[in-house]
């Protein structure tokens, strides 16, 4: 039981005939490259075999009868076979290839396509690195398997069944041998293939236990070395890496005997042939190209076998891939338009909750029994602890969520009678942690409004008083944000993404103040564009700030499923609850950065407060 | 070194070898050396390799006797051919356990060398000093050691190996062909050199094109990512379409960046069949011909064939393997490059002193800069500006066993390094410090860090259990009572209880999601276990929420009784009760004394004190206000209020 390192579980699924249908529809939607796959596999393998068979043509017919004409005909034919040979390769290397590439963008289109109408609360359950697995290893997996595997397969049976039947022209005794032979071993080196992959699977397991015992010795040395934790971890780590080498070494041994496994049963088969095929020779029934050609199909036939029985192994894998990727494109959204839903153009309007109650998980609701009215334009500042429901409460009225039971109206309308799209293209919305997709600053304030002018996208800058700072920028407006652009502060990035909202020109806001400290210039910008933006919106701020606080027309405390202290600033303060202490909190926080005992400005940590113990 | 439990594993070699000893100038050096142990079993596998293709030649051999002397003669068959058939039989049986012992003995020396570099490493890592780890990127030197090693490994027991298969094929082979008819050997090997070249000129470029496929596969991937993560913005511009197009623009350059790769497939490999096709062509020809003027037997002459079209094949792939070769150099060079580094230094002194500690600590005249190490940390560029990087300048204190010092100074000021000075992080660059009026030195560094616990700011636990992250520090056996008090005491036992497996709950990603208030009392507790003479709290409150705040505090109360105890702290309130306090600014000590006599002298203490004084007068101004604003507003605006609450009912 290793339950604590990240691992991705490995799934292997029995066959069942609604998935082959799936994943064979897959190819058929490719119809005309699938003729030329279907088309270059069969020629390979009959010209492959044909070689086999003209060697002995060779041997039986020019050389041993000394007609040096024949001999140069037949290499007419050798020639010409070599050509269709290059040709057939071609054709099978680029159409399976291409099937495959394109069976992967058909399925990462699907699924991506299909995630892009699912609800939010299916985010919320499943974690996005189940759907990356989903998207990039499992389609791939798919994809393969449906080119390439089913490639060896085709390919391998032909070369098989054709191999066969040359032999059975040449000996019907010997290829009835070998018709026994060939699944038997087939069989075994199938059985052998998974074994391999269940080591294998093991080695897996074992790395990811090394990884994750370097990231931790890593990213934890500080403590170690303040615990002198040195030795035991050592101790600990070789026990792991000693598990790790008898693994790796355990799967290579067994790949390396796989090959001379299946090679000695086809030289089994090949001594068979010789004895018999000597005796044969002698009776008559068997010409010196024959025996040749006999050896050469069995040889020609170790290497499908090889192919078949790993192809056979994976299978099951893959087929594991294509179920959930299959599961994935089925999921059907939780929140789903109804059949006449009205699309009204404007979110104006009181906002009522009436006796509304969510769960996340049945039985344990995380709102329970909540009525509110708040009125056009008002602006409602949520505080309380962390997962007592605020965000939940904000996500009801966007309508990313619907409750279990009870109404949300907007102006008087049912939320679940109203298009999911009419109610949250009036939404302006502002995250905690903002989230600015990689692009150039200009892109993403855009990305409010698709169809905004350069003017447009600035104004909206201004207004928010992001403006200045995006000037001051190397490139301004065209820079680069994220990862490979330049890296910017939490309220540079909360300015930009109040600019987006803005942009939008929302009914409805809502924003999630960053917890994090922001220093005190870019608060007093980000408090100016706030106020922008909350002018004539009914707005929800999840707040940290006393000044977003204080200026809300109205305060809820969320506690414990419910709504538990209301009303304003000054009357709350009054009412000495939980509200009053976390107020007195923060001041002596905010007042402590402002005044600054320090004279330092700046809030990053020491450095060996930056590793933490 | 020390031997661990896999020492026992007999096919496990030189598990103790130092690593370092593998340093050279030359890689062909290094890397027979990083084979230490195993230079015979390496040998023994490439000579496996020779015997392979020796047999593949042999049964080639055999068959064309087989021919000219059983099947082309009056020989009887029926005394000859079972003769040959266990002829064959035997042959494929040495081509089988020499290809089997190749591959086996190569993946020992591969997997035991890559097992003896990962204990290495790790054991490396742990020893290196703070510097080092402060300046080097966690997920760099992660890489290094996971999939470097994986390269190694490959390297090693794959691409060397394959090499050496062709090379040996190649030797043997083209001996045998030479046996069999010396300038048939010669017109067939004219093509080689073109394949050779072909091959060796292809899969660079190959490369190149499937390095640019990955590189795109990684950005739809970063696409997907950031759709992902930012589905709430998606859903809230409701940009879902637009989303699909951008996605759409990645998916379909992937699309087409793999139809390139498949495209160099789909030319190279009929190319180079057509080129060996028709030299194998050309020679049956030729060699027909020969037959046919007596010059060559039969079964020569299919042996000769069978040979060509063997050898052939191969070649192909020399160039792939050259490439993957030189990829597996550079994994080599990276994490030769950290075994370069230099570890924390050698223990002046291996004597533990006899008994416990007092934890007197003196510091006299202590000093430290960053000279000679570079450093990139963004906190010291400032400080860089100004010269050379001084962190801590002069710093004079004595802390007497059981006493509280509290050191307060704006951030930068060296707080922590002063700190970290203690448990030997890092070591003085002038000035002396004596514990119990012995320099520090004189004690090895895993008896100081024993005897000193550290409470930091934000709490790092291990993805193990609750009882293993709270017996860290414990080197001994320790009953559940001990261990039970310790966790009453850091006010976290009954949470504890609540978790799924209780003490056996794994912590982390697969495990229970810890508060940092819950992860900072274990810490605690864990501190409290470890039992230190000494104990550091490095701002281990600003992190935590205000539920638990109180808990903590009282917590660490707890955990201070009868130690030496440091404090670094921001606020009065957290460090005023101290024996001392210590104010630090730009590395020097600028005042130091108790509450009472600080407050009243002029200095960095006195305005920080005013400062927060101050705002408590402000709070509480603004409270009274508050206050009185809403019992005005009540007045005023009764009747509203009443409208407001009959609209708005709070939770029943």
């Amino acid at each position: 039981m290793e339950p604590q390192y990240r691992e991705e579980e490995e799934f292997e699924t029995a066959l069942s005939g609604k998935l082959l249908w799936r994943l064979a529809r897959l190819n058929l939607t490719h119809r005309s490259l699938l003729v030329i796959y279907l088309v270059s596999i069969i020629a390979v393998a009959v010209v492959d075999s044909y070689f086999t068979f003209l060697s002995k043509r060779i041997v039986d017919e020019a050389l041993l009868v000394g007609d040096t004409g024949m001999l140069r005909r037949l290499m007419l034919h050798y020639g010409l076979l070599v050509l269709a040979l290059a040709a057939a390769v071609f054709g099978f290397i680029f159409s399976a290839g291409y099937l495959g590439e394109r069976i992967r963008y058909d399925l990462c289109r699907s699924m991506f396509a299909r995630l892009q109408t699912l609800s939010l609360a299916y985010f919320d359950r499943t974690p996005v690195g189940w759907l990356m697995a989903r998207l990039t290893s499992d389609s791939r997996r798919v994809g393969e398997m449906v080119s390439w595997g089913v490639l060896d397969m085709l390919w391998g049976s032909c070369n098989i069944v054709i191999a066969l039947g040359f032999m059975a022209f040449i000996s019907w005794k010997l290829a009835l041998v070998m018709m026994v032979i060939i699944p038997v071993t087939l069989y075994v080196a199938f059985k052998f293939q998974r074994r391999i992959l269940e080591e294998q699977r093991r080695v897996r397991s074992a790395n990811s236990r090394i990884t994750a015992e370097f990231n931790e010795s890593i990213t934890g040395i500080r403590v170690v070395k303040s615990l002198a934790r040195e030795r035991a971890n050592f101790l600990k780590f070789q026990t792991l890496s000693g598990e790790m080498f008898t693994a790796g070494y355990r799967a290579a041994w067994l790949s390396a005997l796989f090959l001379p496994i299946v090679q000695l049963t086809a030289a089994l088969a090949v001594g068979t042939i010789i004895w018999y095929g000597g005796w044969q020779f002698e009776m008559g029934e068997l010409t010196v190209g024959g025996i040749q050609a006999f050896i050469g199909f069995i040889g020609l036939m170790v290497f499908p076998i090889e192919e078949m029985s790993r192809v056979l192994a994976q299978m099951q894998q893959a087929f594991a891939s294509g179920e959930r990727v299959f599961s994935l494109m089925d999921t059907v959204p939780e929140i789903q338009d109804a059949p006449h839903a009205l699309s009204p153009d404007s979110m104006r309007g009181d906002i009522e909750f009436d006796n509304v109650t969510f769960a996340y998980e049945e039985g344990r609701p995380v709102l329970e029994g909540i009525d509110l009215h708040v009125r056009q334009g008002e602006t409602i500042a949520l505080v309380g602890p962390t997962g007592a429901g605020k965000s939940t409460l904000v996500n009801l009225v966007c309508r990313f969520l619907e409750p279990q039971s009870g109404t949300i109206r907007i102006n008087g309308f049912d939320l679940k009678l109203l298009t999911q799209e009419s109610i949250q293209s009036r939404i302006g919305m502002v995250l905690q942690v903002p989230h600015l997709f990689a692009g150039t600053v200009f892109q993403n304030i855009q990305y409010g409004l698709l169809e905004a002018t350069e003017e447009g996208v600035r104004d909206a800058a201004r207004q928010a008083g992001a403006d200045e700072f995006i000037r001051k920028l190397p490139q301004g407006y065209k820079s680069q944000v994220g990862e490979e652009g330049l890296m910017l502060s939490v309220g540079q990035k909360q300015l930009i993404s109040i600019a987006r909202a803005i942009l939008s020109d929302p009914d409805i806001f809502v924003m999630d103040e960053a917890t994090s400290s922001v220093d005190t210039v870019t608060e007093a910008m980000v408090q100016k564009g706030m106020e922008e933006i909350l002018r004539n919106r009914t707005s929800f701020v999840i707040a940290h700030r006393l000044s977003t606080i204080r200026r809300a027309d109205r305060i809820l405390v969320i506690r414990e499923g419910g709504i538990g202290e209301m009303g304003t600033h000054h009357e709350l303060i009054r009412a000495r609850g939980y509200y009053h202490e976390l107020y007195t909190r923060q001041f002596r926080e905010e007042r402590a950065r402002v005044m600054d005992p320090f004279h330092d400005t700046r809030v990053a940590p020491a450095p060996s407060q930056s590793q933490v113990v | 070194m020390q031997t661990g439990a896999s020492g026992s594993d007999p096919l496990l070699r030189d598990l103790d070898f130092d690593l370092r000893q593998t340093l050279h100038a030359s890689k062909a050096v290094r890397l027979w050396r990083l084979l230490t142990g195993y230079h015979h079993i390496y040998v023994l596998a490439t000579l496996c390799l020779g015997g392979a293709a020796l047999a593949r030649a042999g049964s080639l051999y055999l068959l064309r006797f087989f021919v000219d002397s059983v099947l082309m003669s009056s020989a009887s068959m029926a005394e000859a051919a079972p003769r040959y058939a266990l002829g064959f039989i035997l042959i494929a049986a040495g081509q089988g356990t020499s290809g089997f012992y190749a591959g086996r003995l190569a993946a020992q020396a591969a997997e035991g060398a890559c097992c003896r570099i990962r204990n290495f490493l790790y054991d490396h890592l742990q020893r290196l000093p703070f510097d080092y780890h402060d300046r080097t990127p966690a997920g760099d030197l992660l890489q290094r050691t996971t999939s470097d090693v994986e390269a190694i490994r490959k390297l090693i027991a794959l691409h060397l190996m394959g090499l050496g298969r062709i090379v040996m094929l190649l030797m043997v082979y083209i001996a045998a062909m030479f046996s069999l008819h010396g300038r048939l050997t010669l017109i067939s090997l004219a093509t080689i050199p073109v394949v050779l070249g072909i091959s060796i000129w292809f899969f660079p470029r190959f490369q190149k094109r499937y390095d640019r496929y990955q590189a795109q596969e990684a950005r739809l991937s970063t696409r997907f990512q950031e759709n992902l993560s930012g589905i709430r913005v998606v859903r809230a511009f409701v940009r879902q379409r637009f989303e699909i197009d951008l996605t759409e623009k990645e998916n379909g350059a992937l699309l087409r960046e793999g139809v390139g790769v498949v495209r160099m497939h789909a030319y190279y490999w009929p190319i180079s069949d057509l080129i060996t096709m028709g030299q194998v062509m050309v020679s049956t020809y030729v060699g027909g011909l020969y037959l046919l003027s007596g010059e060559m037997t039969l079964g020569a002459f299919l042996a000769f064939t069978g040979m060509l079209g063997q050898l052939m094949f191969p070649i192909r792939n020399l160039g792939r393997l050259v490439t993957q070769i030189s990829v597996g150099w550079v994994s080599f060079m990276r994490i030769t490059e950290i075994l370069k580094q230099n570890r924390e230094t050698v223990d002046e002194v291996r004597m533990e002193p006899p008994g416990d500690i007092r934890g007197e600590l003196r510091f006299s005249d202590v000093g430290f800069s960053y000279e000679g190490t570079e450093r990139r940390t963004e906190n010291l560029a400032e400080e860089s500006e100004e010269g050379p990087a001084v962190v801590l300048d002069g710093v004079n204190l004595h802390a007497r066993p059981g006493e509280v010092v509290a050191v307060l100074g704006p951030t930068g000021s060296g707080k922590s390094t002063l700190m970290s000075l203690i448990p030997r992080f890092y070591e003085t660059t002038s000035g002396r410090i004596l514990l119990d009026g012995r320099e520090l030195n004189q004690y090895p560094r895993e008896f100081i860090r024993r005897n000193v616990g550290i409470v930091l700011q934000e709490a790092f636990l291990f993805s193990t259990t609750v009882r293993e992250n709270l017996l860290f520090g414990v080197g001994h056996e320790i009953d559940e009572e001990t261990l039970f008090n310790a966790t009453r005491a850091a006010h976290i036992h009954d949470s504890i209880l609540e978790f799924p497996q209780g003490y056996d709950t794994i912590v982390g990603e697969k495990g229970v999601t810890l508060s940092g208030g819950q992860k900072q009392r274990i810490t605690i507790a864990r501190t409290l276990l470890k039992d230190p003479r000494i104990l550091i709290l490095d701002d281990a409150l600003s992190a935590v929420d205000l539920a638990t705040e109180a808990k903590i505090r009282s917590a660490l109360q707890q955990l201070m009784r009868g130690r030496t105890t440091f404090i670094i702290g921001h606020r009065i309130q957290s460090i005023m009760h101290a024996d001392r306090i210590l104010v630090l600014d730009k590395g020097r000590v600028v005042q130091t004394g108790t509450h009472e006599e600080l407050v009243d002298q002029p200095g960095l203490y006195r305005d920080v004190h005013r400062i927060q004084s101050q705002i408590e007068v402000e709070l509480q101004q603004d409270l009274e206000q508050s206050a009185t604003e809403a019992s005005l507003h009540l007045a005023e605006e009764s009747s509203l209020a009443a409208v407001l609450d009959s609209g708005n009912g709070t939770r029943r």
